[in-house]
């Protein structure tokens, strides 16, 4: 396992590099650029809400507010998993021809996505205090939060990476699954709404856990449940080192498969 | 005894499939017809280089010679057997892997040289070598794209090289920028074999191994072939290497027989009153090869015979030959002069010349129907190249009965470097 970290410090630069040519990329030569990092959670924050709080009214205080906390942690996930699941192949220019620990790869995309998520966070907490909702010292959770987000969002985008390289259909299925995923996890809709029956099912999602605890912070302004985070993290670190294990054992024959 | 690269009985193989990928509904439907075959690129090499060796590898396209490289680099995984490598690997398989068109050179080096795992000190250590390397000081800001492929290859190159790496990795890329720059690069090279970096080089270029490598592997199917000092290894490949020539030039030179045989019976009832001064036929045989003349006397067979009177077509530079005609007299004439002529296959003459010029009478009442001619060359000092020869039979006033363009294709290989079309001979002393 040491020889893991080593390899990976040794190739630190690499992955700064990457990370930063991947924030500064996305949306070069576009009109608006990096702005796109903020401009697309609002747009999508936009229609979300004119659907949920005019439309089919949902009844919440501060609704933007209410889906915005969790909609961008969730596109943050949703993203960079969907972009996990293309990164091999689309960097084959370089899988083919220089040798480099792989799993850069993931890991600079994943820290990319972080780092986007911590700045539009920026315009959230702006947007929380014009809607008058007082950040608390609960706030000090965020980082745990955001951290544990980014484990498991990690350990996913390893598997998807991997798989996908054999198996290109997984990036079309994974959208669909994403999809489906967003409406079965209480993002636009409160947790509450969801009859007492299936509340037992609800928690196996582990993203359910996940929004909840953003919400708590940011939009309640109560500390999260912490008990319940200790069960997302243990699984959290089991997906990251199923994910670990699988993309290792599956890179041997990416330079050949792309 | 230090070993920097070991591979211990690598096998690798390739997955060939017939024709396009899959669908979800053929793999259930056809699993058990699965249209592929293995083909296997290297079958058991062992190959040990110690620090500080330079090794060249050579071999046919497809002998598993990159693909070896390859396995060394950490790019592929063998399917069977182990490969080692110490230190601080360098690649030059293909150059600017990893460039951002929209980057400026500057920030792209900062990228590759990451990618060959240095770190941020490392590279600004090395920054201003890179650049006056490259020679693109004026450029270094602007996008890699606003680039001419020379300049991205070189700032590819000087990246490259500039690594410090333990064991460098080439790729048949010695071909890179201007001719000062390459001798630059060369220079390189000869600087790292002093510093005690291992350099393993895949080329075609035997003359460059000659004069980098201490050592030749040579592969051929897969398998390591022989192993040895440059010199030694490099004169056995060319001769076998001319040995296959020799079979490419005979099955075209046969095919060329067998084209003037077919178009002489066209000229057998050929009436030698057509309009055109004594030519009776006139005959594109190929795109380079033609044939006229009126046909008294006809050359049936051209062939070039070695010292011990076998037929080959690829000789070594100063190695004795001998041309042979075939020739039958269908008509009585008065005069025979009998010439040859030998080009590069860039039709260049090199050299021309016929019984008349070097006053060999040729004298016609004791000839019988049937003549054979040779011509005896005691030291065939062509350098290495591809020469075709013409033949012709005609009278002494230069009216062909038989003339033959291009009618015999041959080759010649040399170890010395020497320049130009033939090697005239001389001697050096310096006083």
């Amino acid at each position: 396992m040491g020889a893991v970290f080593r390899e990976i410090y040794a190739y630190r630069e690499l992955y700064k590099n990457m990370v930063k040519r991947n924030l500064r990329t996305r949306y070069k030569a576009s009109f608006f650029g990096f702005l796109w990092t903020f401009i697309n959670p609002l747009l999508q924050l936009a229609v979300y809400s004119i659907v949920f709080s005019t439309i089919m009214r949902m009844n919440v205080e501060h609704y933007p507010m209410f889906l915005f906390v969790v909609l961008l942690p969730w596109i943050f996930f949703a993203s960079t998993t969907q972009e996990a699941a293309n990164l091999i192949v689309s960097n084959s220019n370089i899988i083919k021809k220089v040798y480099f620990p792989r799993e850069i790869l993931p890991l600079a995309a994943t820290t990319s996505g972080l780092v986007n998520l911590g700045l539009s966070f920026l315009i959230a907490f702006i947007a929380l205090l014009l809607s008058h909702i007082p950040l608390t010292w609960s706030v000090l959770a965020l980082p745990l939060v955001m951290g544990l987000e980014f484990v498991f969002t990690l350990g996913v985008s390893l598997v998807l990476a991997a798989v996908n390289v054999y198996f290109r259909d997984m990036e079309h299925i994974w959208g669909i699954f994403m999809m489906a995923w967003f409406y079965l996890t209480p993002i636009v809709y409160p947790l509450n709404v969801v009859p007492a029956k299936y509340m037992k099912y609800l928690f196996l999602n582990p993203m359910v856990t996940l929004m909840e605890a953003y919400r708590d912070i940011l939009y309640y302004g109560v500390f999260p449940y912490f008990p319940g985070l200790g069960i997302f993290t243990i699984m959290a670190l089991f997906v990251l080192i199923f994910g670990y294990l699988l993309f290792k054992r599956l890179s041997r024959g990416f330079a050949e498969q792309v | 005894m230090e070993y920097v690269i070991e591979a211990q009985d690598i096998w690798k193989k390739f997955r060939l499939f017939h024709d396009r990928a899959p669908t979800l509904k053929e793999k259930v439907l056809f699993s058990h017809r699965r249209k592929c075959d293995d083909l296997w690129v290297l079958k058991g090499v062992d190959l040990k280089v110690e620090r500080g060796k330079t090794l060249g590898l050579i071999g046919q396209n497809g002998s598993g010679k990159s693909t070896l490289l390859k396995l060394m680099t950490r790019i592929m995984y063998p399917d069977k057997g182990s490969v080692q490598v110490r230190g601080k690997i360098s690649s030059l398989l293909e150059l600017g892997a990893g460039f951002h068109p929209d980057f400026s050179g500057l920030e792209n080096i900062y990228m590759n040289a990451a990618i060959f795992g240095l770190t941020k000190k490392e590279i600004d250590r090395k920054l201003d070598e890179i650049i006056s390397f490259s020679e693109l000081e004026e450029f270094i800001d602007s996008p890699v794209r606003t680039y001419s492929s020379g300049m991205y290859m070189r700032l590819a190159f000087s990246i490259a090289i500039n690594v410090e790496p333990d064991v460098l990795l080439i790729d048949e890329i010695l071909a890179v920028g201007d001719e000062s720059f390459q001798k630059k690069c060369f220079n390189k090279m000869k600087s790292f074999k002093t510093q005690g970096t291992t350099i393993v080089i895949v080329s075609h270029s035997l003359g460059q191994l000659e004069m980098l490598c201490d050592e030749l592997a040579w592969l051929h199917e897969g398998t390591l072939l022989r192993r040895g000092l440059s010199a030694d290894v490099i004169g056995e490949y060319r001769a076998t290497m001319s040995g296959q020539d020799n079979l490419r030039l005979e099955a075209g030179n046969r095919q060329q027989a067998k084209k003037s045989k077919q178009d002489s019976l066209a000229s057998d009832t050929g009436d030698s009153s057509e309009i055109g001064a004594n030519i009776s036929f006139s005959t594109q045989l190929t795109d380079q090869a033609k044939r006229w003349g009126d046909g008294a006397v006809e050359i049936i067979d051209v062939a070039l015979l070695d010292s011990s009177d076998q037929p080959r077509f690829t000789f070594k530079c100063g190695e004795s030959c001998m041309i042979r005609m075939r020739c039958r007299r269908k008509r009585p004439i008065d005069s025979l002069v009998f010439g040859i002529a030998i080009y590069t296959c860039d039709d260049l003459l090199c050299y021309g010349t016929n019984t008349l010029i070097d006053k060999y009478l040729v004298n016609v009442e004791d000839l019988g129907d049937e003549i054979v001619v040779r011509v005896s060359v005691d030291k065939l000092e062509l350098l290495e190249g591809e020469y075709y020869i013409n033949v012709a039979a005609h009278d002494e006033y230069s009216s062909p009965y038989d003339y033959q363009t291009n009618r015999l294709r041959f080759s010649t290989y040399s170890n010395i470097k020497d320049a130009g079309v033939c090697r005239i001979e001389h001697h050096w002393s310096i006083i």
